[in-house]
């Protein structure tokens, strides 16, 4: 930190009411993309980049911060309300947000969301601008053998949340890895399970799966429970105290450990590319339901879990900058899309990034501190407004939605194709919920199973395939035996004492 | 992880007690069945082979069918865990995702602007909507208003 | 707004041009296809063509991604579109040549399925190493490794793969080869000391400057500008290298009259400032447009030397 003036200037660059009016716009463009069902903060991001090519460096990327930032909370907002996520990450933001919209408080759901959320972004935003060179020297330390042990750390985690059947929940498990094999298979390239259809050797599109299973799966069978009597989608009580409607500073201090746990999750989940924010949300979840005292109130709308999913995801987004500054490796698919908008303004990341550009990166660091501020304000205003928009009947906002994943994922994907591929895993989707079998650990599994199969791909090269050879990691070896534990906890252990005490 | 009680019916069209575990039963069977045909079939023949490195392109695959075919077949003997079967709503949703289908192709044929609003509002119509406001809102306004936001603001295409 | 000005623009190229000479223009909008997704490089470049075009025309472009392949699904489509100059599409050759060598006869195009119209630039594909490791180029890395029992290094694309196999076929070197997601990645692996060299393009220029990061050789046909000294892996003692170029294409059978107009607009827009900016941000290097010849030329050669690479 001996860069004081470049820093200053930074800030002072980034201070200008051009830059707050461009974050400002980012932000409530992110959240209100993100919050339709169907759309999500890949695709406001998406959408956004070719707009900034004609802006200045700054306030381009201070747009595209305030779109990724306010996309991301956006994306809680249909998930909590109508139960529709339209990412894994906020999959978790559903479990126990919607049952809370559900007894009529979604105001005070969502509020939860957009509070810890933004907690866990600045926790992560302060990390990243205060200790991202040593931690970026540590994630190189983290090879492929360790990134496979740390995978397999976090699928032995989530497996706490399979539910009331290990051997469904593994099959589950099973049928998302396959989904994922679909396309080229990374060590050779070479096209698998494609039925000759040349758009699937990229692999199922991962929006049209994510919002086939999580959003237009609940969409139909929300239409099709549609009875006689019309009901407005969310029922609030006439008669509401005013605590059903805000989170008091009593209620959030009690997440305090929650949110902390998930921040600090998400900022090495971040930190270390590869593994992501849908890991992230779950192991965060997973783990406040393990440590709490009440783990059976979990998903019936305790707001520690929405506290929980919501700190995680939103700190691997500040995260997640660590190696793409200093490496320029994406951590997820939002961070691809903001490192090719880096070098479309000319700014290369890597070694030399601070040095040439540090001007730049400290104004970039000032607009995402000023873009959290903004999150939480505009925040304060949207989430009334769709709190607002629920009352509507359950016909028109069902309908709605449908419609609009249709336009999304046909926009997203680039034509009727994908369309097509979530209505099959919609239907998918619903009947292996009908069944019992996860639909969320077949969504973890198929977004891990590339990165999985790749670093194990690479683990088994580097150790030559013998085992052995594991002994030089030490490392990868105690995340391993970690895994073997926790599954052991979670898996038997736990659901047995569970069984016991009920 | 010894057999679960049987699951008390729900509603109209819902199968009772020992239906529900048979039915959980053969969803099991289901995945025995499914693991084989990909494993000896499926995977086969959708998958081109190479003849070097550790993992080949069909090791995972073949893994997983593997899975599901063992574990199937554990969760067919000892079935475990709850399910919720109501006829009407599979029929009821099945059918919407065959309608849904069926405008997607109208609309690759006849233009988005067209189809959509004639697809929401005869969805809304099915499922019981009758107020003349909430259906124009539905069928008229809020279709055209994803058109106009995509297609003439954000110039990306629809069908 | 745009569709507007544009249109207006249109009208005015219509009234303009008409009194002048009957030169070709389309009749409605241009789509140029992309074979990647949003956000992408190939994206981004071809966004910026299509609006330089656009503005330098009077044209009303419309940019359409159809990602799948690395642009296989875009050119099945636009293999069977009509050719009238309204349809193009924006690829790179490595995976639609590697494609076309291994699998060719599952594919619904062949390479005259096409009207080539233009290359946008060439990416740079060079082998890097940490600026302390026991060997300067390709020959120390294959003695490096005979004398270590085998090493690993890491590429990001097919062809890099290939290129190193060929090598270890012709020293007998037996380098280990681990894959990843990206040259950024591939670098990091050699950063973090877990492999001992690393295919990257474009993404290792920071580091030759900054001194982490030493370059083995370059594996394009030519040595890069960037670093001069720098040997080809040809030069090297291996004949083998990888050229990957984003190149522009319509189907088969458009008018003459329509090829020349559409191959002179994209040259301008390519080699526009705004372009220009764009390709040394994106890819490190100049664009470099060969004309609809050149195109042609590049991908016929480019045929046999992946045929070369699978030892076909």
């Amino acid at each position: 930190m001996s860069e004081l003036p470049t820093i200053l200037a930074g800030v002072e660059h980034a201070f200008t009411l051009t830059n707050l009016l461009f974050v400002v716009f980012g932000v409530m463009a992110g959240q209100f993309v993100g919050a339709m069902p169907g759309t999500g903060p890949v695709m406001a991001m998406a959408i956004a980049i070719p707009f900034t090519f004609a802006l200045d460096p700054l306030p381009a990327i201070a747009f595209l911060v305030g779109v990724n930032k306010g996309g991301l909370f956006g994306g809680s907002i249909p998930a909590i309300l109508i139960n529709t996520p339209g990412t894994p990450d906020a999959a978790a933001t559903a479990f126990d947000g919607h049952p809370l919209a559900r007894k009529g408080k979604p105001e005070k759901a969502t509020k939860m969301a957009l509070f810890s959320s933004v907690t866990g972004d600045t926790f992560s935003d302060i990390v990243l601008i205060t200790v991202s060179a040593p931690l970026a020297a540590l994630a190189l330390k983290m090879g492929p053998v360790e990134i496979f042990a740390l995978m397999v750390f976090a699928f032995s985690i989530i497996a706490g949340l399979v539910g009331d059947s290990m051997v469904k929940g593994l099959i589950a498990a099973a049928l998302g890895l396959l989904a994922a094999m679909v396309g080229l298979d990374p060590e050779h390239g070479t096209p698998r399970l494609y039925f000759g259809h040349f758009e699937l050797f990229d692999g199922l599109p991962l929006a049209a799966v994510a919002i086939g299973m999580l959003a237009v799966s609940e969409i139909l069978r929300r239409l099709a429970a549609i009875g006689s009597d019309i009901l407005p989608t969310i029922v609030i009580p006439k008669s509401q105290s005013k605590d059903d409607r805000r989170v008091s500073w009593a209620e959030y201090w009690s997440c305090r450990y929650v949110m902390l746990r998930g921040a600090i999750i998400g900022t090495i989940l971040g930190a270390i590319p590869g593994v992501g924010s849908t890991a992230a949300a779950f192991i965060s979840y997973a783990s406040a339901k393990q440590a709490a005292k009440d783990p059976d109130s979990f998903g019936k709308g305790n707001i520690q879990g929405v506290a929980a999913t919501e700190s995680a995801n939103s700190a691997v987004v500040g995260a997640n900058l660590i190696p793409l500054l200093t490496l320029g490796i994406p951590g997820s698919v939002t961070a691809a899309l903001l490192i090719s908008a880096f070098k479309i303004h000319g700014i290369q990341p890597g070694p030399l990034l601070f040095e040439q550009e540090g001007r730049l990166i400290y104004g970039l660091f000032a607009a995402m501190l000023m873009a959290n501020l903004m999150n939480l304000l505009l925040g304060q205003v949207s989430l009334r407004l769709w709190s607002f928009a629920v009352k509507a009947p359950e016909t028109l906002v069902f309908t709605s939605a449908l419609v609009l994943c249709i336009a999304g994922v046909y926009v997203s994907t680039g034509g009727a194709f994908g369309v097509v591929i979530m209505l099959i895993f919609a239907l998918t989707g619903y009947f292996m919920s009908l069944f019992g079998y996860s639909v969320v650990v077949f969504i973890i599994a198929f977004f891990l199973g590339n990165k999985f199969e790749l670093s194990l791909s690479q683990t088994l090269v580097i150790l030559d395939g013998h085992p052995t050879n594991l002994l030089s990691h030490p490392l990868a070896l105690v995340l391993l035996t970690c895994a073997v534990l926790s599954a052991w906890w979670l898996g038997f252990y736990a659901p047995r004492k569970a069984r016991k005490k009920a | 992880m010894k057999t679960s009680p049987p699951l008390q019916s729900q509603g109209s069209g819902s199968f009772t007690g020992k239906h529900i575990v048979s039915l959980n039963r053969l969803s099991g069977l289901f995945f025995v069945l499914a693991g084989l045909l990909l494993y000896f079939v499926i995977i086969p023949a959708e998958t081109e082979t190479v003849d070097y490195g550790w993992l080949r392109p069909q090791t995972i695959p073949n893994a997983c069918a593997m899975a599901m075919t063992t574990l199937g077949a554990l969760h067919a003997l000892i079935p475990t865990g709850s399910i919720s079967v109501k006829l009407r709503e599979i029929l009821k949703v099945t059918f919407f995702t065959a309608f849904t289908l069926l405008s997607l192709w109208l609309m690759e044929t006849f233009g988005f602007l067209l189809i959509a609003p004639l697809f929401a509002g005869a969805l809304m119509l099915l499922v019981g909507e009758r107020r003349i406001g909430w259906l124009a809102g539905g069928a008229i306004v809020f279709p055209v208003a994803i058109w106009l936001a995509v297609v003439p603001l954000l110039e990306r295409s629809l069908p | 707004m745009k569709l507007k000005t544009a249109f207006a623009g249109l009208m005015a190229l219509l009234m303009l041009t008409g009194l002048a000479r009957a030169e070709w223009k389309p009749s409605g909008p241009v789509t140029l296809e992309i074979g990647f997704d949003a956000g992408g490089e190939t994206d981004t470049l071809g966004r910026v063509i299509a609006k330089e075009m656009a503005d330098q025309t009077g044209w009303t472009m419309v940019v359409k991604n159809k990602p799948g392949g690395g642009g296989i699904a875009m050119f099945t489509t636009l293999a069977v579109a009509k050719p009238d100059g309204q349809t193009i599409g924006m690829g790179v050759n490595m995976p639609i040549l590697v494609n076309l060598v291994l699998r060719g006869d599952k594919l619904p195009f062949k390479l005259d399925s096409f009207d080539y119209l233009a290359t946008v630039a060439r990416a740079q594909v060079a082998l890097v190493a940490k600026k302390d490791a026991p060997f300067n180029d390709l020959k120390g890395l294959v003695d490096y490794s005979k004398s270590h029992e085998g090493t690993i290094v890491s590429f990001d694309a097919k062809p890099q793969e290939l290129l190193m196999r060929f090598v270890n076929k012709q020293a007998g070197a037996d380098i280990k080869l681990i894959s990843t997601k990206s040259s950024a990645e591939s670098i990091q692996e050699v950063l973090g000391g877990h492999v001992i060299a690393a295919f990257a393009a474009g993404a290792h220029i920071p580091y030759l400057e900054s001194g982490d990061l030493k370059m083995i050789a370059s594996a394009n046909a030519t040595r890069h500008s960037y670093a001069p000294d720098a040997q080809t892996v040809t030069e090297q003692g291996f004949d083998i290298f990888v050229d990957p170029y984003f190149f522009i294409a319509a189907p088969k059978g458009l008018p003459a009259d329509a090829k020349d107009a559409l191959a002179k607009a994209l040259d301008k827009a390519i080699n526009s400032d705004a372009t220009r900016k764009a390709i040394v941000n994106a890819l490190k290097t100049d664009p470099s447009d060969l004309g609809p010849d050149g195109t042609e030329k590049m991908l016929v050669d480019g045929v046999q030397n992946v045929k070369k690479l699978f030892d076909k």
